[in-house]
């Protein structure tokens, strides 16, 4: 049965066209949660590469890559374009999770209950892993094209019992942070490890003063001014910069982003001049008081986490041409694994 | 137990240039002069901006090394990250209200007197 792999990249509606320019966008207000990009590296890693790498273990060539708004399902009738295609089985991963799963598990527990449809759920619901057989993949192209059109088809669900962490939410995220630094989970931080669980990116520069506790993390490129305090439990990731005196412990600071002199990050989230506290939910500006902000780099520099560097750092041919449904909002990318 | 006299004034942010300089004379006078505690409320401000992060260095240095007590009631949780990011709120006790605020004296008074009956 010929076997084919979709990953889904949740984005903000208004966000999709920023995606291009900065992936890590973020909006963020008092009334709403800020959105994290699930591409967004965590201790310098790329969930979607370690699903990349689960899914060639199933032994697939390539994989097929899009996004939708955050809140939707990828299109029902793209989907079923796979099936008239010859696709008779799809793995569809929204991103919104990293799960150390075993998918060959997955897919021989799914051949074994016969059902067109299952999910892999953990005890906090579903993980946004499933496989759909071709009538499953039919009938969503038949509901999206008729929403009328009954769906009754079985579903079962795999129940995953193995490590996960739902990345779109910061507190999860954090959480996965400090079973990175502690070795409670597969995830291990992208550095070199310059003493005992302090991990240091390539070309990050610390000031003789900077007090580095650990567990923690620092990204590439990225520079920690003179008497800043990081850890324990920090992850602040590639091409920041910390100003003197700053404490970051027990939080994440994303991508390119500026912490002003003298500030105190303590179990909270940063993404530019976005923060989130992890404790109360409350999201700040900080950027009408100067505390942080993003860093805007040249365009050559700025990202390492594009749909485009995914083809170019595996050295894989991408064909843009196959497009179930292709719309502006939901470009399709072929990935080789 | 005895009242104690509070001065609450509203902390000037989102006002004009002559209106905010207005209040932070009477807010850094009230916090020189003044005998009784003063409570900065920030209720009103939506958000802090540079000036506002300022002026409140200078109320907290104002009234260090005073009799002069300070309280700042944050009014908002974000108003209250933004006091606990810049480490305001270790160098001037921060509450949610005005009234948790009103009710911490109180409660130090109160102990204070069971301190003495105890001993």
């Amino acid at each position: 049965m010929e076997l084919g792999a979709v990953v889904v990249v949740p984005a903000r509606e208004d966000l999709l066209s920023l995606q291009e320019a900065q992936p890590h966008a973020l909006a963020a207000s008092e009334k709403s949660r800020p959105f994290y990009s699930s591409r967004m590296p965590i201790l310098g890693n790329d969930v979607l590469r370690s699903w990349m790498e689960r899914v060639r273990k199933l032994g697939l060539r390539s994989l097929w890559l899009t996004h939708t708004p955050c809140d939707e399902r990828v299109d029902g009738s793209a989907l079923a374009e796979f099936a008239r295609q010859g696709v008779e089985r799809l793995l569809v991963i929204e991103l919104k999770s990293y799960a150390e799963m075993d998918l060959a598990d997955l897919l021989r527990f799914h051949c074994e209950s016969r059902n067109p449809v299952t999910e892999a759920e953990d005890a906090g619901g579903q993980l946004g892993v499933c496989l759909r057989d071709y009538l499953a993949l039919h009938a969503t192209g038949e509901k999206s094209a008729f929403p009328s059109a009954p769906t009754d088809i079985g579903q079962a669900s795999y129940q995953f019992r193995g490590y996960a962490k739902r990345i779109l939410s910061g507190k999860e995220r954090q959480e996965l942070v400090r079973d990175g630094l502690t070795g409670a989970c597969a995830m291990r931080p992208l550095g070199t490890e310059i003493r005992d669980q302090v991990w240091v990116g390539e070309g990050a520069h610390l000031a003789s003063s900077v007090r580095v506790i650990g567990p923690t993390y620092i990204g590439a490129r990225t520079i920690v001014h003179a008497g800043a305090t990081i850890g324990p439990f920090a992850s602040v990731e590639h091409d920041c910069v910390v100003d003197c005196g700053t404490t970051v412990e027990r939080s994440t600071v994303l991508p390119d982003t500026y912490l002003a002199p003298g500030l105190l990050i303590r179990h909270q989230l940063v993404d530019g001049g976005y923060l989130e506290d992890l404790s109360w939910g409350a999201v700040a500006d900080l950027q009408p008081a100067g505390l942080g902000s993003r860093i805007q780099r040249r365009e050559a520099r700025r990202q390492a986490f594009r749909e485009t560097d995914v083809q170019s750092r595996r050295g894989g041919a991408c064909a843009r041409g196959f497009a179930p449904s292709s719309t502006a909002s939901q470009p399709w990318l072929r990935v080789q694994l | 137990m005895k009242a104690i006299p509070w001065t609450i004034l509203p902390f000037p942010c989102g006002a004009s240039f002559a209106d905010r300089r207005g209040l932070r004379k009477d807010l850094l006078v009230a916090l020189r002069v003044s005998g009784s505690p003063v409570i900065v409320d920030f209720s009103s401000c939506g958000t802090l901006n540079h000036e506002d992060i300022d002026l409140l260095l200078e109320c907290a240095a104002q009234a260090a090394g005073r009799e002069t007590k300070v309280l700042f009631v944050a009014g908002t949780r974000v108003n209250r990250v933004l006091l606990e990011v810049t480490r305001i709120s270790s160098l001037v006790p921060v509450f949610n209200s005005v009234r948790e605020a009103l009710a911490y004296p109180q409660i130090a008074a109160e102990s204070h007197v069971q301190d003495l009956r105890a001993s």
